[in-house]
């Protein structure tokens, strides 16, 4: 029994650690220009179809690809910010909403068209081999650690795990102690202010769509290393990653990766309780914690005005 | 008053962008007769209504390309009565708004007589009441749900219900999987997945086989790790897969990752390339899945069908494409025993389920290359076997013990 | 719409209840044109009535969801809970009970109207995105519940519902299931709904929902109580939400829970927002846009079955340039 909700433990924090990476997405974006970037979800999907072309189409190798797939992502990030947000910045802030979820339907069928609806799997042979777990031709179950209880944890996941929190890392070193980490942060506390101290807002948020669109490049890329890649992929773990970025506090990047790793766990607790309001579980947590504290774990007052 | 100018504009778009002096009229029309106004009198139209798009996708490109080649086949061996066959497709996406709409415009197409779709059950449940107000048959080269033909007279399928294919599992499990004794059941939570499982629970009942844990997954569902972890503490022999080839192949995946060794067992909707593309060959070998239909070696007209497929489209057939081939090729064989010319619209597409419902005996059955069709009061073929394949060095190959007999 | 009868507003009038049998008119010259061998493609007035009462219903919901979204300024992202619980409501009482639709109506927007209350107690003292994301999490866990529990349903799985019968005259067999009953059925529906909401609109309550938008807390300190006033809001959000789904129940004979998606209260704030919010015209237009675009592209571009898969993609795009050259939306007036 134990054994089990330890495998359910580490089940939720692998898909915490991917949902932390796509909700600093949302919350750095939305800690600047208070906009709920739904087209988030969609450059990580793009991300997972970045890496998959890369690997498949240019044959570079993974270690390559991912960065690649990074730098690609961040372009596009700021490609739409550049394009669709920035002649908003100044409109009702639900014309930019609106605008963002134009651009998520945009983006979904540009990439069926690309890429047909079919989903696509990462080719297993073109990858580090420590990362394709599964049988081997004895048929034992091989690259993974085992776990209590005859549970595994593929080394993939692990790598998955570490990156997160390497990123995670690296991103709050940025935050805080780098010079365009404080023009964000300015930006984020009073934009017009940090204007008239000289500081360029529109690159500042530039370079948070680039920062926001790489880490979901991340996360796109890891997923698609274990699951595979669809045009509509973006949507379900965009949501959770969203209503993730609220339970932690939007704006607070780190109440992203605590939500992101309570989002997690509520869902792989929940499909053991019952696997037919899984997800339903997550929101359910997310619900009470907001009831509870209204501005979420870390975050502070937003505006009111919808 | 700019109101009134976009509302009239919307209205002008809608009345008018129909009305271009064109023949096509649909989605994707593909008119193999040219302009010429006699040839276009003499053309016969149907529609094929398929999720073209949308998380069935894979399913409506084999159905499209199944119906394309009974197209060609047909006009290239002279038309129906010296008639060129027309086939119009028309994409519901698999979501029952809009296959109402696609209904809608059917129905009201002065051209269309008949109809071969909807693909997913819903979709032909939506549809029905309209192809039922407006009297044209609805045929399903691929809805499973056991109440579809009940509840419409314009109805029918020429495959199983999900009430057989369930029993049938449950049954196949039990007298030749012997060493099966327990099952987990992971199912798709939707209308499909649901209701095969519900079949497939009541006859495990019945026969004894032990259903020890029953969960659920959604169709955006891309990491299973969560419920198959609580699967494998219950520790199955078989897993039963009551879902979609594309989530069914990720879930395999991450199974045989999770160390789960219990055999998989799949339905009808897993039949598909894509499963073992996701699964990969290693993880998928040995999983057995029920489907109406099999390419057998020692049957001719459906050898011949596969080779003039590869041939056609490249691709090698599946089962959803040889079930659309006949029901294409049922209608046009109605069309050529029933179609008047000088008679009205509502009579032809009458006569096309008059024809139809009169197929009630083996003698009177349309021998297609899915084998024998005909159909009960309600219009379900009740006739047609399920087989069984399994996946046998990354393909699937029919497997060794059928059991054709079950009913 | 003014209030008053101006011969543009018979002349509208006139027109709106003319219309099934203009389009039926056409049916007839395209038959006939059709005898002479003249094809005008025309798709068929059935079809085109449905697509107009298909945006009918997208414009009941968006006058619903512009009550909260634009005249109390807080942002829905649930609010096809109430169309979830109005369809099945009526959906079970019909298909189920076999109650009549005359009764059924009502009893699905009471249904509605209480869980609007409900939703309101917790969420009156949230504001902007959490808020929106409390009423996401509520629409959520409505849409699991009717998925999940198949007793609800009679045992058919995903919440389906079949055979809902059309609504029939008291007393008589004459039913309500044609394109051109809808068409009326929504239009009454349609009309009442705006007449109750520009009537509130233009009145005390009116007043009091549009301070609260613009500064909930000196609304309170010029004696408005807040938490009333917004309450109301939501119950009557929640009740359009209900008729619409009543409507939808009837309408569609056969639905599951599909209908319900996330995805369908994005499409209906995008409604609201691109016709201006807080501007019932406005949310109408809307509606009447985005309802019939899809179908629109579908027609329009079934003659180039090349790009006719990019339907979508011109749909999103449209989106994003109508937002930028009309950010406060179509219908948007400066107060």
């Amino acid at each position: 029994m134990w054994a089990q909700y330890f495998e359910q433990f580490i089940n939720g924090l692998v898909q915490g650690g991917i949902y932390a990476l796509i909700a600093v997405g949302y919350t750095m974006v939305y800690g600047i220009i208070q906009l709920i970037n739904f087209a988030h979800g969609e450059i990580y999907m793009f991300g997972a179809y970045f890496g998959l072309i890369l690997i498949t189409v240019f044959h570079i190798p993974f270690w390559i690809a991912l960065p690649l797939a990074m730098l690609l992502c961040a372009l596009l990030g700021m490609l739409i910010d550049y394009v669709a947000y920035r002649p908003l910045r100044t409109a009702p802030r639900l014309s930019a909403l609106i605008t963002a979820i134009g651009i998520s339907i945009a983006l979904q069928n540009l990439a069926r068209m690309f890429w047909t609806a079919e989903p696509q799997v990462y080719p297993t042979d073109s990858l580090p081999s420590i990362f394709v777990s599964g049988l081997n031709d004895m048929g034992e179950v091989i690259n993974v650690i085992p776990l209590p209880g005859g549970g595994t944890l593929p080394y993939r996941d692990v790598f998955i795990l570490l990156i997160a929190v390497a990123l995670m890392i690296i991103l709050n070193l940025l935050i805080y102690y780098t010079r365009i980490g404080k023009a964000m942060r300015a930006c984020a506390q009073n934009a017009v202010a940090a204007n008239l101290m000289g500081i360029n807002a529109n690159r500042v948020i530039l370079a948070t769509f680039a920062v926001g669109s790489a880490l979901g490049a991340v996360a796109g890329v890891m997923v698609g290393l274990s699951e595979n890649v669809t045009p509509t992929m973006g949507y379900y773990k965009g949501v959770a990653a969203f209503a993730a970025a609220v339970l932690g506090g939007i704006g607070s990047v780190t109440g992203a990766i605590v939500g992101g790793l309570l989002i997690g766990l509520a869902e792989a607790f929940g499909a053991d309780f019952h696997s037919g309001y899984r997800i339903a579980f997550a929101y359910i947590i997310m619900i009470l914690v907001i009831l509870i504290r209204p501005t979420g774990l870390f975050g502070k007052a937003t505006s009111k005005r919808a | 008053m700019r109101m009134w100018f976009v509302g009239v504009l919307i209205l002008g778009l809608i009345t008018f962008s129909g009305c271009q002096p064109s023949d096509k009229t649909a989605d994707n029309a593909t008119d193999n007769t040219t302009d010429d106004t006699q040839e276009a009198q003499q053309e016969l139209k149907i529609a094929v209504a398929a999720p073209l798009t949308g998380g069935s996708a894979a399913f409506g490109e084999m159905i499209r390309k199944g119906a394309e080649l009974k197209q060609k086949e047909i006009n290239e061996a002279g038309g129906i009565n010296g008639r060129m066959l027309t086939i119009v497709f028309k994409d519901d996406a698999g979501k029952e708004s809009e296959a109402t709409l696609v209904a809608e415009g059917i129905a009201n197409d002065k051209k269309i007589l008949a109809v071969v779709g909807h693909f997913n059950s819903r979709c032909t449940l939506s549809g029905q009441e309209i192809y039922d107000r407006a009297g044209i048959v609805e045929f399903s080269p691929g809805s499973t749900n056991i109440t579809v033909c009940e509840l419409s007279k314009w109805t029918f399928r020429n495959l199983y219900h999900d009430g057989f294919q369930g029993k049938f599992i449950a049954q196949y499990i039990d007298d030749v999987l012997t060493e099966i004794e327990t099952v987990a059941v992971f199912f798709h939570n939707d209308d499909y997945g649901r209701g095969l499982r519900d079949a497939f629970v009541a006859e495990a009942e019945k026969i004894g086989l032990m259903i020890v844990a029953s969960e659920a997954y959604e169709e955006d569902t891309t990491n299973f790790k969560a419920q198959l972890t609580s699967i494998k503490a219950k520790k199955p022999d078989a897993i039963f897969i009551s879902g979609l080839y594309a989530q069914a192949g990720l879930i395999v995946k991450q199974a045989r990752e999770a160390g789960v060794t219990s055999q998989f067992y799949g339905a009808d909707g897993i039949d598909n390339e894509v499963f073992l593309t996701t699964a990969g060959s290693r993880a998928a070998e040995g999983t057995y899945i029920t489907t109406p239909f099999v390419f057998g070696e020692d049957d001719p007209k459906a050898k011949e069908m596969a080779a003039n497929f590869v041939e056609h489209h490249n691709v090698p057939p599946d089962t959803w494409a040889a079930l659309t081939y006949d029901a294409v090729g049922m209608i046009a064989e109605a069309l050529e025993k029933t179609y008047n010319p000088e008679a009205e619209l509502a009579e032809n597409r009458k006569a096309i389920r008059e024809h139809l419902a009169a197929i009630d005996t083996p003698e009177e059955g349309y021998m297609g290359v899915t084998g024998l069709t005909y159909f009960d009061h309600n219009g379900d073929t009740v006739n047609k076997p399920a087989y069984v394949k399994v996946v046998k060095d990354g393909k699937f190959v029919p497997a060794e013990k059928q059991l054709l007999d079950k009913k | 719409m003014k209030d008053k009868l101006t011969p543009r507003n018979i002349i509208l009038c006139i027109a709106i209840c003319s219309l099934p049998w203009f389009l039926i008119g056409i049916d007839e010259i395209s038959s006939l044109l059709d005898q002479y061998r003249i094809n005008f493609g025309w798709p068929g007035a059935g079809y085109i009535l449905r697509i107009i009462v298909r945006a009918c219903l997208y414009m009941l919901l968006a006058i619903g969801l512009n009550v909260v979204c634009g005249f109390t300024g807080l942002l829905d992202l649930g609010y096809v809970a109430f169309y979830l619980i109005g369809g099945y409501t009526a959906g079970i009482l019909m298909s189920l009970l076999d109650v009549h639709y005359l009764i059924a109506l009502p009893l699905a927007v009471v249904h509605a109207t209480a869980w609007g209350l409900v939703r309101g107690i917790p969420t009156l003292r949230l504001t902007g995105d959490y808020f929106a994301i409390v009423t996401f999490g509520f629409a959520e866990l409505f849409f699991r519940i009717v998925k999940n529990e198949t007793w609800l349903t009679g045992g058919v799985p995903n919440g389906q519902l079949r055979g809902v019968p059309a609504p029939t005259i008291p007393f008589t067999s004459i039913s309500f299931d044609l394109n051109w009953h809808h068409y009326y059925h929504i239009i009454i529906l349609l009309a009442l709904v705006v007449f109750v909401t520009y009537r509130l609109q233009n009145s005390r309550v009116g007043r009091a929902w549009v301070a609260i938008r613009e500064d909930e807390q000196a609304a309170e300190s010029m004696g408005i109580n807040v938490g009333r006033y917004k309450s109301l809001a939501f119950a009557v959000s929640a009740a359009i939400g209900g008729i619409g789904g009543a409507f939808l129940a009837q309408f569609q004979v056969s639905f599951s829970a599909q209908f319900f998606e996330f995805w369908e209260s994005i499409f209906i704030l995008c409604m609201v927002v691109l016709g201006g919010m807080g501007s019932i015209r406005g949310a109408m237009l809307g509606a009447a846009i985005l309802g019939s675009l899809g179908e629109i592209l579908r027609v329009a571009l079934s003659k180039y079955p090349e790009i006719a898969g990019s339907r979508m993609l011109l749909f999103g795009l449209i989106l994003v340039l109508l937002m930028r050259f009309r950010p406060a939306g179509l219908m948007y007036k400066k107060t």
